[in-house]
């Protein structure tokens, strides 16, 4: 887990923050280029089944952001550290954007070829859930009154919101729904022209990036507003000599000064609070 | 030509969308680096490690 979280911080660097960018923008440019000018339309569907090179890879994006949220709620209820609470709630926010493009995507998608913006399909259905969760997740974020126990409320729906997103995928498996089936994360071969899977690979590999690019410049803000909730006595004390956060063992109730999120260390209990 | 439009949309939408919490994120950035560096009396960049 150190490691991973190490990689993290690499990633977060200026320089690499700057390379990752610049990648985006050029999968970005790249993939709209190809998507709208260079790869044929559908047989069927015309023009408008272009929207499968942004649409498909935003709901990719949102699955990867919630799995991220659901190994760093893990990590964090099990090592207490709160920058694995940081990349959760870095990666659940972005989730949640991605999660909400899927959507409105999909209705631009649903107008013309279904007939109508919306409907009770049970994919969409679970789409609107998996949203619902997540803005729940953030909201949990705002109203907890102490970062250790936002950090620990905000892990268990980390961990347990994201039984949906396996929902989500199977949900056109499952049940009879208007929405099409899955044309590449299926069994067997993908069900679509050479020239239009390595366009759609294109946008993967575009959208990924943007994930990485925005999960890097997120945590260096999550590191920054952190340091600008302490109370101004606490920012002038280098680091080393900031009393480290105590959660009281009787209500879960914080004493001493909390600054987990600086030092990166949650103490369990205090022979001070015993 | 009808379904250019919705075409059109997405993609902008999509653009628009990335681009504006990019956006977001810069004005929060900036927000919190000031208070910080008003509060502390140094400059900071929120890197990991450093501040």
């Amino acid at each position: 887990m150190r490691y991973v979280y190490r990689a993290l911080t690499l990633l977060g660097g200026y320089r690499a923050q700057r390379v990752m960018g610049a990648a985006t923008l050029v999968g970005l440019a790249a993939t709209v280029a190809i998507g709208l000018f260079v790869v044929p339309p559908d047989a069927s569907q015309g023009d408008v089944q272009r929207l499968m090179y942004v649409h498909v890879p935003a709901a990719w994006v949102a699955y990867l952001s919630f799995g991220v949220v659901f190994v760093a709620s893990i990590a964090y209820l099990k090592t207490g550290r709160v920058q694995w609470d940081r990349v959760a709630s870095s990666s659940a926010e972005i989730g949640v954007s991605f999660t909400t493009l899927t959507i409105v995507l999909g209705s631009l998608w649903g107008r013309p070829v279904w007939g109508t913006w919306w409907t009770w399909d049970p994919r969409l259905t679970t789409t609107a859930v998996l949203l619902l969760i997540y803005v729940g997740y953030l909201s949990l974020r705002k109203v907890a009154d102490n970062p250790i126990r936002r950090a620990r409320w905000s892990a268990v729906v980390g961990v347990v919101g994201f039984i949906d997103v396996p929902i989500v995928h199977m949900s056109v498996v499952w049940w009879r729904s208007l929405h099409q089936q899955a044309t590449v994360l299926r069994p067997g071969e993908p069900t679509i022209a050479g020239s239009m899977l390595a366009t759609l690979m294109l946008a993967f590999v575009a959208f990924s990036l943007a994930y990485g690019y925005l999960m890097a410049v997120r945590m260096r803000v999550g590191r920054l507003e952190d340091r600008s909730s302490l109370p101004v006595s606490e920012l002038s004390t280098p680091r080393a000599r900031r009393p480290r956060p105590v959660e009281s063992p009787i209500d879960g109730a914080v004493g001493g000064v909390i600054d987990g999120a600086l030092d990166g260390a949650v103490a369990k209990a205090s022979p001070r609070h015993a | 030509m009808h379904d250019v439009g919705y075409v059109a949309a997405g993609y902008a939408v999509t653009l628009v969308t990335l681009a504006a919490y990019r956006w977001r994120l810069a004005v929060r950035s900036r927000r919190a680096r000031r208070y910080v560096s008003t509060s502390t009396g140094r400059a900071t960049t929120g890197a990991a490690g450093r501040d």
